[in-house]
């Protein structure tokens, strides 16, 4: 018997389901063992049938909509898994946290460059409330695995497949960014933080070591380093290595045992701090909502 | 009925001087509050930016980093580590929302028992102005 397969996006890109879609030819062996049954940004099905095996939710519980969706689907599946970086960690929306939800909307629908909104409406009617914070989806229902990434590499969507189809756990991979990339490491020893777009860098060597953020160090491997290989720093896109929770801390540790401190080049603590832009959405820009300080909070909010 | 708020402080301190020094203020009889909560650790090097962050979460109203003055680290830079670990840090805890003050980084040697009441003393009394941390599961029971 196939693999019954339920695919659904909640507040999200649908760049998760494309990412299946880009297994391309190798789509059509799996659909040899596999059969999708419930996808609507895939194929034209309306509802979940019942017996469905592996449910694949991506993107994140943004109002009460998606939050009840999530409970509903996942009861009628065997297995759950968060596939990409939103339903894991709350991706990116989760750096909503950083702003009181009434912050967003006026934001939004008032004050943004391109809105013309004369009779300053905010949405109010027909539409589910927004949640006041994001959170990872495993704090909404059962979630049996996570499938990082934004999106997920088709190669580990595909062995994802693989596993599942050989009644194997699903396991990710151990190492870090680091570990797979290709570009030469000598010595790290950073003076300044650049972000991308200041200067032309040495496409051969450590981007880091080069004094350009990148948050291989502090990310899981699995995505083959393909953004390095374009030269493009690491984004953390695919979370916190294994037996990591905090991914943000651990690269504030990693930034801080590689800046210089010998007389000649030593960087100011302080300066260093201030060479980051936004140093929140810098460190966690994917992994805010599933950190130890997991949202905005203000002094005195607990008097 | 008014109460003091009695703030809960988490000290990392480093076992060959901010330790030591602790050591010599219990030895001396410096009185000092009685607020803080000290873990020693071999190095100050050794406090990852996640046992601050978790020390918060879980309700302290401060964490104090004790290492050996620049210089003097008994493993050569350790301490030059942690400075800029707890500097990248505070700025991220100031974006968070939280007063970056609840971290606070002091070299203390071994010889300075009279430094350490002094820190313990001072630390507290920012704290109580700043009153209690703002994260949920805050459980401030001193």
């Amino acid at each position: 018997m196939k693999l019954r397969i339920a695919v659904e996006g909640l507040g999200a890109c649908a760049g998760c389901e494309i990412a299946i879609l880009d297994l391309h030819e190798e789509i059509v062996s799996l659909l040899q063992d596999l059969e999708i049954d419930y996808a609507p940004i895939l194929i034209d099905k309306k509802s979940l049938g019942d017996n469905v095996d592996v449910l694949l939710l991506s993107g994140s519980v943004r109002n009460k909509h998606d939050a009840e969706k999530a409970a509903r689907l996942s009861e009628k599946a065997k297995i759950t898994i968060a596939l990409g970086s939103c339903a894991s960690f709350g991706g990116i929306p989760g750096l909503a946290n950083l702003y009181a939800t009434k912050e967003l909307l006026e934001r939004v629908y008032l004050t943004t460059e391109s809105t013309e909104n004369k009779e300053r409406v905010l949405p109010s009617e027909e539409i589910p409330p927004l949640e006041q914070v994001i959170k990872p989806l495993k704090e909404w229902i059962k979630i049996n695995y996570n499938i990082p990434g934004c999106p997920p590499q088709p190669k580990l969507i595909k062995e994802m497949f693989q596993m599942l189809l050989n009644g194997k756990p699903i396991t990710l991979s151990k190492k870090t960014v680091c570990d797979e990339c290709d570009l030469k490491r000598e010595e790290k020893k950073i003076t300044k933080i650049l972000r991308w777009g200041q200067g032309e860098p040495d496409s051969s060597r450590c981007l880091l070591e080069q004094n350009y953020f990148c948050a291989g160090p502090a990310t899981r491997a699995g995505c083959e380093a393909k953004c390095l290989a374009a030269l493009m720093p690491c984004r953390g896109c695919m979370g916190p290595p294994e037996n990591v929770t905090d991914q943000g801390a651990k690269m504030v540790s990693a930034i801080a045992s590689i800046a210089a401190i010998d007389e000649e080049n030593r960087v100011d603590p302080e300066q260093l701090a201030t060479m980051f832009k936004d140093i929140v959405g810098s460190l966690y820009r994917f992994t805010l909502p599933s950190s130890i300080i997991p949202r905005k909070v203000s002094e005195g909010e607990n008097k | 009925m008014h109460e003091t708020f009695e703030p809960y402080i988490v000290g990392f301190l480093c076992n060959w001087c901010g330790y030591a020094g602790a050591d010599l203020a219990g030895t001396s009889r410096i009185q000092y509050p009685p607020n803080l909560r000290a873990i020693r650790l071999m190095c100050s090097g050794r406090v990852d930016p996640t046992f601050i962050l978790t020390a918060l979460k879980k309700g302290a109203d401060g964490v104090l980093v004790v290492g050996c003055h620049p210089g003097d680290c008994h493993y050569i830079n350790g301490n030059l580590r942690t400075e800029r670990r707890v500097a990248l840090l505070k700025k991220m805890l100031n974006d968070l929302g939280l007063d970056n003050r609840r971290v606070r980084l002091e070299w203390i040697s071994a010889s300075e028992g009279e430094k350490f009441a002094v820190v313990v003393k001072e630390f507290v009394e920012e704290l109580r102005a700043l009153g209690r941390n703002p994260l949920e599961g805050n459980t401030n029971e001193t």
